[in-house]
């Protein structure tokens, strides 16, 4: 057993992080927060200008085939993610290069591959994803959006809900229901979709805090070539489980955290109450050591996925067991430093803010990543049922 | 990056796991914890054999010369079943001997540590309970070619049973400078040795010094330069104990889930129920965020890079996930797991005793807050 990356990844990893600390300098003062790329309109410039110097590298298509414009490896990946997370910096669209491509590459045809890829790779296309709806959300096999074929075309009918980015975002793929009679699990289809297709109507819904990171989409009638399916007809949710296949290591939040670790460190030293540094307090210091071994925890297992990537091994209940314990330290993360930062944990980025109010937005930010990708008790549902084999509710 | 266990290893696991399934009955851990020795000679022998206390002693003095983390995938699986005896204390005191003793004190003990002939305990803690050197107080005294020790140390692990000790003794007054390491001969006159009662019936001893006289040649390393070794010790007892919980919880967690697919209330295995299937996937998490943590931490250890900070991490987090485990293994199964023969009790008694061991929770923590620096 060995944790040691190759003389080659070292250098990969000191290039990645070099690259994203001097774009660091470049991000603009409102970005706060995971999702600040889809709330505020500067931050998501950022976020089109790092992928276009990042496309410029060839790192929006790490670990790709190189007939695609691939290289590197899957190690290459989670090192990128590494100095992305560190150094709080976007880029890389989460729907097209991290669930949309591996997707297309494994499931989808020649066609389709031909026409998506490159255009991801450049940069030049945003994503988002359409997958829950008003009743359809954890049970997401019950949708009822429709997209009926008729000649070479589908006819798109319903609304799709908590669209992350479908506001900002240039295409978008989802599953929809193409034969409604048909049993469960075998009639609905995957579709890619332009934004911009007359009848689609893109509705931002605010956050708890007021910001708006996703968006209601509804469909009126909107015509998507029959050429835009990924996979077979009716046989969408195939799909959804190879895209749901491809698991994050989260290794980027994590190394967010770290980041956040160092800044709550540096806030308890320079900080005094009660006439000495946070840092001399012993309750103090055993809530931030606390945190810092669940992080070291998180991180260990990230490399633990990200070696059975590597390996194209499945990662399926290590994947589970590291979304349900980095989300969840996020939110802990977030609860220790406004407990500790006193009055000041409840500013919003603002001059009497500490952190730029990152912690402020963190308290209400990190349900994000402890519902989405699959709730958290959706999570524990596939270590119960697919790990540990016990039984599935019916 | 490669975190499969090597050839080797997994043949190493195989071996432990086979022998202690076959040699280690949960109904002999219980004999043992009643027996006034703690530990079975007979077994203790058969373990020589596998070369088992001579794992990590280098093939010149006659061991098997794996490394640190060979080591602890033994200990994983020696977790997973529980081996009541001196194996981890003997194994781990050996590195003191291995990395500060002199050419003569290896050639004289390595070899017998490594036949099973001399069982090696480690006399750390004294009545301040912490691992800090401040709380070391137990005096060595220079009187001509020899020391005389004075004091008393407790929590010393199988020190009845114990041929040698390493002693950790103050000899200037200070902190962390002046502390000097001693191997002792525990059948040496003034020495008296009591057996404390403990969750683990681990046979943890309170040792009492009165004017102990050690010859000079038994110095392990420099005179008032002892405690960096006796850190390493931490340090690997740590993230030996550590892995040993992780063995642990993953029993817990298979006993557990097995149980559940078994019983049956309201006509259904009660493993059907989510309120219990949630609470086992969060005991998973927890034994597999625990188990990379500490594979981490004796990577490095094993590479020669002190894991000073990852074994504090891994011994704080481990502490907390072996005892949360076993105790809603114990709650999970109900009634049946409260019984004094149930087995799940024994690992679940034991998650206190292996927290309790090479520094606790708290004192773990202190040192990562100082790591991370916090001022």
């Amino acid at each position: 057993m060995d944790f040691e990356l190759t003389p080659e990844e070292k250098a990969h990893q000191k290039e990645y992080f070099d690259f994203c600390k001097e774009l660091e300098k470049k991000r603009p003062a409102s970005f706060v927060g995971l999702e600040a790329v889809f709330e505020v309109d500067e931050c998501w410039d950022f976020h089109l200008y790092c992928a276009k110097e990042f496309a410029k590298k060839g790192w929006l298509a790490l670990a790709w085939p190189p007939e695609y414009g691939g290289s590197g490896t899957m190690m290459d990946k989670v090192l990128f993610a590494e100095a992305r997370g560190y150094h709080g910096i976007p880029g890389v669209d989460i729907f097209g290069i991290q669930m949309l491509a591996p997707t297309i590459l494994q499931g989808a045809s020649d066609a389709i591959k031909k026409e998506f890829l490159p255009p991801i790779a450049r940069g030049e296309v945003m994503w988002c994803e359409l997958w829950s709806e008003p009743n359809a959300g954890s049970d997401l096999a019950t949708l009822s959006t429709t997209a009926i074929k008729k000649g070479d075309e589908y006819i798109i009918n319903g609304q799709k809900t908590w669209n992350t980015a479908a506001h900002r975002a240039d295409w978008g793929f989802g599953v929809f229901k193409t034969d409604p009679a048909g049993r469960k699990h075998h009639n609905m289809t995957f579709l890619l979709l332009d934004m911009k297709t007359p009848g689609v109507t893109v509705r931002p819904i605010p956050y708890i805090d007021g910001d708006a990171p996703f968006a209601e989409v509804y469909f009126d009638d909107v015509h998507v070539p029959a050429k835009n399916v990924v996979g077979q007809e009716n046989e969408g949710w195939a799909i959804v489980n190879l895209l749901a296949g491809f698991e994050r290591s989260g290794m980027g939040e994590i190394m967010g955290m770290y980041r956040e670790l160092e800044e709550l460190v540096e806030f308890c030293n320079t900080t005094k109450r009660n006439g000495k540094p946070l840092s001399k307090d012993p309750l103090v210091r055993n809530r931030v050591a606390q945190l810092a071994c669940d992080l070291e925890a998180a991180k260990a297992i990230a490399y633990r996925i990200a070696d059975l990537q590597n390996r194209n091994e499945m990662a399926l209940m290590d994947a589970a067991a590291a979304k349900i314990f980095y989300s969840e330290l996020g939110e802990r993360f977030a609860f220790v430093s406004t407990d500790i930062a006193g009055p000041y944990g409840q500013l919003k980025h603002s001059k009497w803010a500490p952190v730029d109010g990152a912690w402020e937005k963190k308290f209400q930010e990190c349900f994000v990543t402890i519902i989405s990708m699959g709730t958290n008790e959706i999570q524990r549902n596939i270590i119960a049922w697919y790990g540990l084999g016990l039984p599935r509710m019916k | 990056m490669d975190l499969r266990f090597t050839e080797a290893q997994e043949i190493l696991k195989k071996a432990a796991r086979d022998f202690l399934t076959t040699e280690c009955p949960k109904t002999l851990v219980r004999e043992l914890e009643k027996s006034e020795k703690g530990y079975s000679p007979e077994l203790w022998k058969k373990m020589a054999e596998l070369g088992w206390m001579g794992l990590v002693i280098p093939e010149q003095y006659e061991g098997i010369g794996y490394s640190f983390q060979d080591l602890t995938v033994l200990l994983e699986e020696i977790g997973k079943n529980i081996l009541p005896g001196p194996l981890m204390t003997t194994v781990i005191s050996s590195f003191a001997i291995m990395e500060a003793g002199t050419e003569e004190q290896k050639k004289e003990f390595l070899p017998k540590i490594s036949s099973g002939e001399l069982i090696l305990t480690l006399a750390l803690v004294e009545a301040e309970g912490t691992c800090e050197p401040s709380g070391i107080s137990l005096k060595a005294t220079a009187k001509g070619d020899d020391f005389t020790l004075n004091g008393t140390k407790l929590f010393v692990e199988m020190a009845h049973v114990a041929n040698y000790m390493v002693c950790v003794t103050r000899t200037k007054e200070g902190t962390d400078k002046g502390i000097t390491l001693f191997l002792v001969d525990s059948k040496a006159p003034g020495i008296h040795c009591e057996v404390m009662p403990t969750i683990g019936a681990d046979k943890l001893c309170e040792v009492k010094f009165e004017n102990v006289s050690v010859p000079k040649k038994n110095m392990l390393g420099k005179i008032d330069a002892g405690w960096p070794v006796a850190e390493m010790l931490l340090r690997k007892g740590s993230i030996a104990k550590a892995v040993e919980s992780v063995g642990a919880m993953q029993t817990c967690i298979d006993m557990t889930v097995a149980y559940s697919k078994e019983r049956v209330q309201y006509e259904r295995p009660i493993g059907a129920f989510q309120a219990l299937q949630h609470i086992m996937a969060n005991m998973w998490t927890a034994m597999q965020t625990s188990r990379y943590l500490v594979y981490q931490a004796a990577w490095m250890e094993s590479e020669g890079q002190p894991a000073s900070k990852e074994a504090s991490l891994a011994k704080a987090y481990i502490n907390e996930a072996y005892r949360d485990v076993a105790q809603w293994a114990i709650r999970l199964h109900g009634g049946i797991a409260t019984s004094y023969d149930h087995d799940i009790p024994l690992y679940y008694r034991r998650s206190l005793a292996a927290s309790s061991s090479f520094g606790g929770t708290e004192f773990h923590r202190e040192l990562v807050a100082q790591k991370i620096g916090l001022k």
